[in-house]
């Protein structure tokens, strides 16, 4: 059985859920530690073995019934997609976090299509940018906005919020910088091109630069990571009209056809090894997507999604 | 100048003569290894060997032995190499910044210097294929201008009182409090630009966006003030006495000495201080990469400096820097050629011409 370190590299973006993840099976709590393994979650797994015990035992790892000693300890490191991606496919690590696809980050290198095959695709979880306004434009009751629209205001075709049921106010788009992920994401995802020319007012580097511009303004749209949105604040959600569905904060802005999500990536190389899939198994738990994916603002995969991958990566799969 | 490259080789000789003639062999020997050591260490660290500790401690050896045998040649040595290696760093970042800026110079031409066109898609238009630095050279221009127009003439009048009117009491305190402008650190301009400034313009005047040239104009130019005070009353200063004492003693007003005689005589200083201003102006960075919006365009028309677009060389660099491959890192390379030689331009006039004005006073005297 083998029991050498698990080490994981990759993007920044999917990092706080392995990461978070592998220090909780590092740390290996007794069931009733309320911090790391409350005795609620023990029993829906029906178990009174320690966290990573009980979910190394599904895939036949002995229990050590030690903390701070798990069956094989996890190291996540942190870089970028493409660092994690590659190291993957050189297999320097176990796990590669990418925030993209394995394609695309590797778009423009001469890797053969028979090698991309090698890579396994592991979703752990959603990340999803809701669009929000300022305050007064929000309390002017501004509450949706349809896609058409969203594009047009971001091509500067639509430039006035009475345009789109709103106060007569000129439209601030707020957006971020050019060749960042985020930038390139918006433009393949809203416009179906990552290519697309827009020219958002403004252009901002980071969440915070971005939040602190919405709440300065009252004419701003943006779209904002998860952690920024502050529906009672200076950042209220907007929903988006997708084709006659409605995407709001905090229902369904984690599904696939939601144009602002995008899916994070723990890529493994040629078939999950025991121990890989003992990890990733974890991470997509219910108790994994509770604390790690939308403990740090993130979305759970849905349900659907989530039988999937786990199929992927079944004990049943290594006995 | 036929005379100087004869000259030159026979010159040479005969220092080389001299050095060995007054310079004990073991301290030659001394010179020599230590630039061996040197050349080597800087060799095996280019190709990133495991052995450049070896050439190092046989250098930091020499050096010391050296220094105990032979303390004045050991010294002489160090601080010619100390030069040496000042001028080389100048020289591997230069060639460091053209050599990452050929790609980008290649696939654009002069383009990357005078495309407008179209005006949408100059900045990674076309899939990634069009890198036009035109409109940063643009907003650098408006930002400096808008600079120069607030520091040039506060500062020269800043320095003309200092210099020329301030009782002694006041001067001793105004002119450390303006050199003590200069030590404030650039982001604590731009935060007081980016919460106050902009806010302000925006929220009473509704500009399209929070944040513009004019905005960020206004905050560099503060920020180059004292640069051109400090400068122009060091040169102001530097005006003989006995010119002021003659003029006032054939019966002028001390204005009409100031206006007439000592600022004419300074104003060479006095230009050259101004065009430090500008040099800083130019360059600076921090403060215009938060309070601008990082859009990038020509205003129309092209005075229009409240409108949407606002992108200098400088925050272009600062701001997509990091997250930049390819063409795009080439072409912010080639941002920083442009700025490095705009910058050169502006502080070799300014020496030269300090220079002049030191020479006209000094045959004046």
């Amino acid at each position: 059985m083998d029991t050498s370190v698990l080490t994981g590299d990759g993007s920044s973006t999917v990092f706080p859920i392995t990461n978070t993840a592998s220090s909780y099976w590092n740390s290996n709590p007794e069931t009733g530690d309320e911090d790391y393994w409350p005795s609620e979650w023990a029993e829906e797994y029906g178990t009174d073995k320690r966290l990573a015990d009980y979910f190394a035992g599904l895939y036949g790892y002995e229990a050590t019934g030690e903390r701070s000693n798990p069956a094989f300890r996890v190291s996540i490191a942190l870089s970028h997609s493409g660092t994690g991606v590659e190291g993957v496919m050189e297999e320097r690590v176990d796990i590669g976090d990418s925030s993209a696809s394995a394609e695309a980050e590797l778009a423009g290198s001469d890797v053969s299509d028979e090698e991309m095959d090698n890579f396994v695709d592991h979703v752990v979880g959603v990340d999803g940018q809701p669009i929000v306004v300022s305050r007064e434009i929000a309390d002017a009751g501004v509450e949706q906005i349809t896609l058409d629209e969203l594009k047009k205001i971001y091509r500067q075709e639509i430039t006035n919020w009475s345009e789109v049921g709103g106060p007569d106010r000129e439209i601030l788009a707020l957006g971020r910088a050019e060749g960042s992920g985020t930038d390139t994401s918006f433009r393949a995802n809203v416009y179906g091109d990552p290519e697309a020319s827009i020219s958002p007012d403004q252009r901002y580097g980071q969440n915070q630069q971005l939040a602190q511009a919405i709440g300065q303004a009252d004419n701003a749209i943006a779209y904002i990571a998860l952690a920024f949105v502050d529906p009672e604040g200076d950042t209220p959600p907007l929903g988006l009209e997708i084709d006659g569905t409605l995407y709001e904060y905090g229902k369904n802005l984690g599904s696939k056809e939601y144009p602002l999500s995008r899916d994070l990536h723990a890529y493994t190389w040629e078939d999950s090894s025991r121990k890989e899939a003992a990890f990733i198994n974890f991470c997509l738990s219910d108790f994994g997507q509770e604390i790690f994916v939308q403990g740090n603002n993130y979305f759970k995969l849905p349900q659907d999604r989530l039988e999937t991958q786990r199929e992927m990566v079944a004990p049943s799969n290594y006995e | 100048m036929l005379q100087i490259l004869q000259d030159g080789p026979r010159r040479i000789t005969r220092r080389a003569r001299d050095y060995r003639s007054r310079t004990e062999d073991g301290a030659i020997a001394m010179h020599g290894l230590v630039g061996v050591w040197l050349l080597l260490a800087f060799l095996l660290f280019f190709l990133g060997s495991q052995w450049t500790i070896v050439p190092v401690l046989g250098f930091l050896a020499t050096v010391g032995y050296g220094w105990v045998r032979y303390q004045a040649e050991a010294a002489k040595g160090m601080t010619f190499l100390t030069t040496i290696v000042t001028v080389a760093i100048l020289a591997l970042i230069i060639s460091f910044l053209l050599l990452r800026s050929l790609p980008v110079f290649g696939q654009m031409g002069l383009d990357l210097l005078t495309k407008t066109q179209p005006a949408g898609d100059l900045w990674g238009g076309n899939g990634g294929q069009i890198w036009s630095l035109t409109p940063m050279m643009v907003g650098t221009a408006i930002t400096t201008i808008i600079a120069t127009i607030v520091a040039a003439p506060l500062g020269v009048a800043g320095a003309v009182f200092i210099s020329e009117m301030a009782p002694t009491r006041v001067r001793e305190i105004v002119k450390p409090g303006i050199e003590l402008m200069a030590g404030i650190p650039s982001i604590t301009y731009g935060f007081i630009g980016l919460t106050i400034v902009n806010q302000y313009l925006y929220t009473e005047f509704r500009t399209p966006t929070i944040g513009n040239y004019f905005a960020a104009g206004i905050m560099i130019g503060i920020m180059a003030l004292p640069t051109i005070v400090t400068v122009a009353e060091d040169a102001l200063s530097t005006v003989p006495e006995s010119m002021k004492s003659g003029s006032l003693a054939m019966g002028s007003t001390e204005w009409q000495t100031t206006k007439s005689v000592t600022l004419p005589a300074a104003l060479s200083g006095v230009s050259s201080g101004i065009l430090l201003g500008i040099g800083r102006a130019m360059g600076e960075t921090m403060a215009a990469t938060v309070m601008l919006s990082h859009t990038k365009g020509f205003p129309t028309p092209f005075i229009d400096v409240f409108g949407g677009y606002g992108e200098t060389l400088t925050t272009v660099i600062a701001f997509e820097g990091g997250n930049a491959s390819g063409l795009q890192m080439s072409a912010l390379f080639a941002g920083g050629v442009v700025l490095f030689f705009m910058v050169m331009v502006l502080s070799t006039t300014s020496l030269f011409v300090e220079w002049r004005m030191e020479k006209k006073l000094r045959g004046e005297q």
